[in-house]
C-alpha cells in the first residue's frame, strides 16, 4: 500500500493534468493572483521568524522591532521582505481584482468565487492594517487610535464594538495584543483557508475562465509540467526583485509611540489614505463606515450587474461588459483622487 | 526562449539576490565608524562588534557607543556607566540607523538647549525638582538674565521710546516668581517679548535677539573666537576658538567648525569661553547691531588645548578703552562672579547691576574690615559640593573658614589659611594665589569710597 502518491497532494489537485493555454498566457492574468499567493507565503515565513523576537506589549514592541532591524542577524532583510511581502499583497490582490473584472471573470458560475476574493481582500487589508499596528511607532499610535474610534461612532453598538477590538476603555496593552493575536493568527487563519478555498472554487469552476472558441478553433492546452515551470519562473523572478526592493528602500519604521507629546502628523497607511481624507469632509461613521462598505458593496454586486452570457468573456475591456468596467474605474479613480488629495500638501 | 534559458536567467537572478542579502547584513553602516575609530592613531582598536552599554541608572541597554565609540565621558559627575546617553539626549536607544536614533534626540544636538533644558538637565532629581531653589538651576538659568535678556530688551525699547520706563517689563519668555517678599530690585513677572511689525522691536528681535545676543539662541554668523552652544552647555561645555572638536567620537568631523572642542561638561570654565559671548565687539544702538572686534589676531591653529597660552588674556581678551585690575586680567571670570551673578539666584531682575554684586571689597574687606568669613560645617554643603565638582575636593575641608559673600554664598576657592591672611585657588588652572588685604596696607582711600571702580584709579594695569 502506498500511503501518499503525488496524485493524492493538494499541489496536484490545484494543478491538473492540463489546463488552458489561454488562461496561462502572461498577458491575460499577468500572474497576479499567483504573485499575490507568492507574497502571502512570504510574509508567512517571514513573520514566522518575526515573531521569534516581537515583543507585543506597550514597551518592548517598538523596541523589538527596532532590535529585528538593527541588531538580528539578517533581522532588516526578513523584516523587509515582510513589509515589502504585504505590501505587494494588497497590490497585487487589488490588481488581480481589476483583472478579474476587466476580463469578466467575474461572470457565472464564478460568482461565488468572486465573493470570496473580494473577502480576501478584506482579509489582507485588515491583515496589512494590523501589522501596521504592531510596529507601535508614532503614526501606527496615531492610526490605531483614530481607526478604532471609528467605532464609538456607530450608533448603539458602537462602544461595545470598540471594547471588543480594542479590550479596554482605551487604547493599550490590551489592544496591541489583540491587534497582535488577529494579525498572526486570526487573519493568517482566515486568510489562508481563504486563499486555498478561492483555489479550490477556481478548479470547481472550471479554472481561469476563457474566451468561447471561435468556429472551427480548437482549444490549446498546456501541460501541468508547463504550469509548473512558469510558475517557478514566475516565483524565482519575484523573489529576486523582493529581495532587490528590500535592499534598495528600507521597511520604514518611526519613533516610538509617545502618547505625552501629543500626534504631530497622523498618517493612515497608504492603503486607508482615503479614508483619512474623506474624514476631513464628512462625519466620522461616514467616512470610516458607511463609505468602505459602500465600495464593498458594490464591488460585491459586480457580478450581479453583468449576467450576461456569451462573447465577451475572458476578453480584456470587452464592450458587452461595460457597466461592471465603468463601475470599478470610477472607483478606483475616486480612491486614488482621494488618497493623492491627501498626501498633497 | 528555451526552458533552459529561463532557468539560468531565475537562477542568476536568485543567486544575485542571495549575494546582495549576505552583502548587506554583513556591512551594518555603523561598522565604518568603528573602522575609522581604529585608524585614528593612539587608540587602542576596539574589536568591530555592536557595543551595548546598560547604565545603572536606567538598566536599559542603549547601543549609542556602536557608533560613537571613543566619545568622551561627559563629566565626573554624570558618568556614561551610570546615566548612559539616553536619560539626557532622548533619541531611541536600541537604533543603529543615524536618522532613526537621533529622530527623537531632545533638543537635537544639545539637550541643555533651553527649550529643553527643563527635561534634560533640569529633570527631577538631576538639576531640577527639588525643595532647595538653589538646587534647580534650571529654574534659575531660565529666570536669570542670560536668559530672559530682560534688561537688554528694556535698554533698547525705553531708548527707543517704546517704553516710558526704564524697568525691564518683558523676557524672552514669560517668567514669573511667586516669592513674597521679593529681594530688593526684583520683578514679580516678565511678559514675553514679542516683536510688533514695523516697529524698532522688529529690527531688534530680527538682528539681536535673532542672532545669538542671550543664552538661547547661537550666534547668526558663527566664526573663529564666537563658536558655543545655547542653554547650559553655552558655559559649561567648552568651544575651542577655531569651533573644532579634538575628542575621539569618529562621527563628530575634525575639520567642521561649531563643534565643543571634547564632549565634556565643566564648572572650570575658562575666560575664553565667556569671551564667545562677552567682550567681543559692541552694540550699536543707532545701527541696532552687533559689530565684532576687528582687532583679534587669526585664530592660531592648532590650538594645542583648550586653553589659550598665558598672556592673551591681557592682550586679546579686555576692549582696549576698559580699566582692568591684576587679578582680573589673572584670574578666570569664573574666580570672582558666582554662580547666583551668572545662572541667577531664582528671582527675576531687569538689569545686570541689580545681579552682579561681587565687588573688590568682598575679598579685600576694607580699611578697617577684613572680608567675612563663615565656616564650612558639612561635607555636603553647596561650597564643598562645588569643590568637589570643580575636581579641587583637596582643596577644601570641613572645618575651613571661606569668604562669604554679601548675599551669603560661600566662595568655596577663597579660603582663610592664618588669620588676616587668605589665598585662593584659580578654578580653571589650579594655580594658589594669596589674597592682598586692604586692611594694614598702604591704601590711601576714603572709607567711604571703597567701590570697585574707585580702586580701578590706582590698581589698573598698564597695557
Amino acid at each position: 500500500m502506498k500511503l501518499w502518491r503525488k496524485e493524492k497532494s493538494l499541489i496536484y489537485a490545484l494543478h491538473p493534468e492540463k489546463i488552458p493555454a489561454s488562461g496561462a498566457r502572461l498577458t491575460y492574468t499577468f500572474g497576479l493572483g499567483g504573485i499575490a499567493v507568492f507574497s502571502t507565503l512570504v510574509t508567512l515565513v517571514t513573520g514566522l521568524a518575526l515573531t521569534f523576537y516581537y515583543v507585543p506589549t506597550p514597551d518592548g514592541a517598538h523596541a523589538s522591532v527596532v532590535l529585528i532591524n538593527d541588531v538580528v542577524s539578517f533581522g532588516a532583510i526578513i523584516r523587509g521582505l515582510h513589509y515589502w511581502g504585504a505590501q505587494w499583497m494588497v497590490i497585487a490582490a487589488t490588481l488581480h481584482l481589476a483583472r478579474v473584472v476587466f476580463t469578466g471573470g467575474y461572470r457565472p458560475p464564478r460568482e461565488l468565487n468572486w465573493l470570496i476574493g473580494l473577502g480576501l481582500l478584506v482579509v489582507t487589508l485588515l491583515w496589512d492594517f494590523s501589522g501596521y499596528v504592531l510596529r507601535w511607532d508614532d503614526s501606527a499610535y496615531w492610526a490605531l487610535l483614530v481607526g478604532t474610534n471609528l467605532f464609538r461612532e456607530i450608533p448603539v453598538w458602537g462602544e461595545t464594538l470598540y471594547r471588543a477590538l480594542v479590550g479596554d476603555a482605551q487604547i493599550g496593552a490590551a489592544a496591541l495584543l489583540r491587534f497582535y493575536g488577529w494579525h498572526i493568527f486570526g487573519l493568517a487563519l482566515v486568510g489562508v483557508f481563504g486563499i486555498v478555498y478561492h483555489l479550490w472554487r477556481l478548479r470547481k469552476d472550471g479554472g481561469i475562465s476563457r474566451p468561447l472558441l471561435k468556429a472551427g478553433e480548437a482549444r490549446a492546452f498546456i501541460s501541468r509540467d508547463e504550469l509548473f515551470f512558469r510558475e517557478f519562473i514566475t516565483a524565482a523572478l519575484a523573489a529576486a526583485a523582493l529581495v532587490f526592493l528590500t535592499l534598495l528602500v528600507p521597511s520604514p519604521i518611526g519613533p516610538a509611540a509617545n502618547l505625552d507629546a501629543g500626534a504631530a502628523e497622523v498618517r493612515a497607511p497608504w492603503i486607508f489614505l482615503w479614508v483619512q481624507d474623506l474624514l476631513r469632509v464628512l462625519p466620522p461613521v461616514w467616512a470610516g463606515i458607511v463609505a468602505p462598505l459602500v465600495v464593498l458593496l458594490a464591488l460585491a454586486l459586480i457580478p450581479f450587474i453583468d449576467r450576461r452570457g456569451g462573447n465577451g468573456r475572458a476578453i480584456w475591456f470587452a464592450r458587452e461588459r461595460w457597466k461592471p468596467q465603468l463601475l470599478l474605474a470610477v472607483i478606483a479613480m475616486v480612491l486614488v483622487a482621494l488618497s493623492v488629495r491627501e498626501v498633497l500638501p | 526562449m528555451t526552458r533552459a534559458k529561463w532557468i539560468f536567467i531565475a537562477g542568476l537572478a536568485l543567486l544575485a539576490a542571495t549575494f546582495a542579502m549576505s552583502w548587506q547584513a554583513d556591512h551594518p553602516t555603523w561598522q565604518i565608524w568603528q573602522e575609522r575609530y581604529n585608524a585614528e592613531p593612539n587608540v587602542t582598536p576596539v574589536p568591530i562588534a555592536i557595543r551595548v552599554l546598560t547604565p545603572t541608572q536606567t538598566g536599559k541597554p542603549e547601543l549609542c557607543l556602536t557608533c560613537h565609540v571613543g566619545i568622551e565621558d561627559i563629566s565626573a559627575s554624570h558618568p556614561a556607566q551610570t546615566f548612559g546617553c539616553v536619560v539626557c539626549h532622548g533619541g531611541d536607544p536600541l537604533a543603529l540607523d543615524a536618522d532613526r536614533a537621533h529622530a527623537t534626540l531632545r533638543g537635537g544636538r544639545n539637550p541643555s538647549a533651553l527649550n529643553v533644558a527643563a527635561q534634560s538637565c533640569g529633570q527631577p532629581q538631576c538639576h531640577g525638582g527639588y525643595a532647595d531653589e538653589e538646587q534647580n538651576h534650571v529654574d534659575r538659568v531660565l529666570k536669570s538674565l542670560q536668559a530672559t535678556y530682560a534688561g537688554g530688551i528694556a535698554t533698547v525699547r525705553y531708548t527707543f521710546g517704546e517704553q516710558s520706563s526704564p524697568v525691564a517689563q518683558f523676557g524672552l519668555r514669560a517668567v514669573s516668581d511667586a516669592s513674597n517678599p521679593l529681594p530688593q530690585n526684583a520683578l514679580a513677572a516678565l511678559r514675553e517679548f514679542q516683536a510688533m511689525a514695523g516697529t524698532i522691536d522688529q529690527t531688534f528681535q530680527e538682528n539681536c535677539l535673532n542672532g545669538g545676543c542671550h543664552l538661547g539662541t547661537l550666534p547668526k554668523q558663527p566664526q573663529e573666537y564666537y563658536y558655543r552652544s545655547t542653554g547650559c552647555a553655552a558655559c559649561h561645555y567648552l568651544y575651542a576658538d577655531d569651533g573644532l572638536y579634538r575628542g575621539s567620537d569618529p562621527t563628530i568631523p575634525r575639520d567642521q567648525p561649531g563643534h565643543g572642542a571634547f564632549h565634556e561638561l565643566t564648572t572650570a570654565i575658562p575666560y575664553t569661553q565667556c569671551d564667545h559671548c562677552h567682550n567681543r565687539g559692541n552694540y550699536s544702538l543707532k545701527q541696532m547691531a552687533f559689530l565684532p572686534r576687528d582687532d583679534l589676531p587669526p585664530v592660531a591653529a592648532p590650538i594645542p588645548t583648550t586653553m589659550p597660552p598665558e598672556g592673551r588674556q591681557l592682550k586679546e581678551y579686555y576692549q582696549p578703552i576698559a580699566q582692568f585690575t591684576k587679578c582680573e586680567v589673572e584670574l578666570n571670570c569664573v574666580d570672582c562672579h558666582t554662580a547666583q551673578e551668572a545662572m541667577g539666584d531664582g528671582h527675576i531682575y531687569g538689569s545686570k547691576k541689580d545681579v552682579q554684586y561681587i565687588q573688590c571689597q568682598t575679598c579685600h574687606g576694607t580699611l578697617t574690615t577684613t572680608p567675612p568669613v563663615a565656616a564650612i560645617q558639612d561635607a555636603n554643603e553647596l561650597a564643598m559640593r562645588q569643590a568637589r565638582i570643580n575636581g579641587h575636593a583637596d582643596f577644601l575641608h570641613v572645618g575651613d573658614r571661606v569668604i562669604e559673600t554679601p548675599h551669603g554664598e560661600l566662595l568655596w576657592s577663597i579660603k582663610q589659611v592664618a588669620p588676616g591672611k587668605f589665598v585662593q585657588m584659580d578654578k580653571v588652572t589650579g594655580k594658589i594665589y594669596d589674597v592682598p588685604l586692604v586692611k594694614g596696607s598702604g591704601c590711601t582711600q576714603d572709607g567711604k569710597t571703597q567701590t570697585s571702580d574707585y580702586c580701578h584709579q590706582c590698581h589698573s594695569v598698564v597695557r
